[in-house]
Order: C-alpha cells, then structure tokens, then sequence
C-alpha cells in the first residue's frame, strides 16, 4: 500500500518533470526559428534523450541509495518505478523516431536510437557504481 | 509556458499510467534470469497508441491541449518506461545472461518502433477516412 502511494506520488513528480523540460525545449527551439530568418529549425528530441539518460541514471542509483540510508523496499519502488519509471519514456523515444523515418531523416533516426541507449546505459552504469 | 490545466492534466494522467505499469508489473512479475515481458508489453502497446495520436492530432491540431497533455506527456508518457529497460538488461548481463538481454533489448527496439510504425499509419488512415466523408 505505503508502495503503491510512493510509486504514485513519484509517478507524478516525474512525469511533470519530464513535461516541464518538454515545455522548455519546444519554447526555446520555436524562439531560435523566429531569429533563425524564419526559416523552420529541424526538430530532434532532445527533451526526451534528457530525460532518459536523468531517469537511467537515477534508477542505476535507487536500489544503492536506499540500502544505504536504510530505507525500505517501497522506496526504491518509489524512486525506480516511480521517478526513473515516470520521467523517461519508450514510447516517446520510439514515436519520434518513426517521425524521423517518415520525414527521410534516416541518420537522425538512427542517432536517436544510438544516443538515448547509449547514454542510458552508461548512466545507468554510473548511477549503480556512485551509489555502490 | 503551458496552462495550469495542462500540469493538471499530465499529472493525472503521469498519476493513471505509472499505476498501471506497477499493478501490471505486480501481476506479472519478472522470473530472475528472463526477459521482462510485462515492461515489453507495456512499452510496445504505448508505442503504438502514442503514435496513432499523434499523426491523428496532426490532423486534428484544433483538440483541445489539456486533452492531448493528459493522454500523451501523462498517460502514454508515463505508463511506458525507457529506465526499467536499461537497468533490467544492464543485470541481466551483469548475471551472465546475454542471450536473455540481447534478446530483450532487440525484442524492446524492433517490436517498439514496429508497433510506433504501426500506430502512425493507423492514425494517418484513420484521419484519412473521417475527413474523407462529409
């Protein structure tokens, strides 16, 4: 029960986190096309390679964090499934790429898929070593 | 900055979904050494659905912004995980097992952008057809 709340309430912080960064991505992007003589500045989601690299690393720190400051397993629940688990997201990454393909944007397409693994994983890596 | 409506609607929607990818998760836990096939199920459903809104809310661009916050960045963004696949096959390879990650990894990205690639044309044909007729 005390899980299933935690996993809500960081559900939610990661989830207004990551449409906050959205939010502040799509504003500044739209205010460089208007300087940019118009001219439309080609989309690539960088908001959501942000959030996922943030929320690898902070799920490669839960299980560690939470041993050490002896907190029980509903919190990593919270911080792993909650915060890591609403911050990031696969469908986003996959959708955006698909836009990507349908926009003949093949090198983008595949960067997006190599970068966001990429830097996931050695997030994630680093998240588990920092918290041991 | 979006409208107060808008973080309301993504936090009930970050709210609905991140609770269904746990209760789903509860119901069918991950056995130690295998592919986490609930994440994958969840992950290659909302692919699908969150592509087929999109190219139907580019048809559509006048729905209404809470609704499309509520349902996209909240349910669908939420309700999928990119985190839980990486730490699942960083263990799993830490545990030796390779094939088991490989195969998670490659089901995760084939099945995920084959299903994105499935809902967008199903939203582009289904946008189609209704603005298709009178």
């Amino acid at each position: 029960m005390t899980a299933a709340a935690l996993v809500g309430i960081f559900g939610v912080a990661g989830a207004l986190l990551r449409f906050g960064i959205d939010s502040w991505f799509a504003h500044h992007s739209s205010i460089r096309s208007v300087r940019t003589d118009g001219s439309m500045r080609l989309h690539w989601p960088w908001a959501t390679l942000l959030v996922n690299v943030v929320g690898c690393f902070i799920i490669g720190m839960a299980h560690g964090l939470t041993a050490g400051l002896g907190l029980g397993a509903e919190w990593q629940a919270g911080l792993a499934t909650g915060l890591a688990g609403g911050l990031t997201t696969f469908s986003s990454w996959t959708t955006a790429t698909i836009r990507l393909l349908s926009e003949a944007r093949f090198g983008s397409a595949a960067l997006n898929v190599a970068v966001n693994l990429g830097l996931g994983f050695a997030a994630a890596a680093a998240g588990i070593a920092l918290a041991g | 900055m979006p409208p107060g409506s808008a973080w309301l609607a993504v936090a009930a929607g970050g709210l609905i979904g991140s609770e269904l990818r746990y209760g789903l998760g509860l119901a069918f836990p991950d056995a130690p050494g295998s592919i986490p096939w609930a994440t994958l199920a969840i992950n290659i459903s909302g692919s699908f659905v969150l592509a087929a809104l999109t190219t139907l809310w580019i048809a559509r661009p006048h729905t209404a912004f809470w609704l499309r916050a509520a349902l996209g960045p909240g349910l669908l963004g939420s309700f999928t995980t990119f985190s839980a696949v990486v730490f699942a096959s960083d263990q799993l390879a830490r545990a030796g097992e390779h094939p088991v990650w490989a195969a998670y990894l490659g089901l995760s990205l084939v099945l995920g952008l084959a299903a994105a690639g499935a809902g967008w044309r199903s939203g582009r044909l289904i946008s189609r057809n209704r603005d298709g007729r009178p």
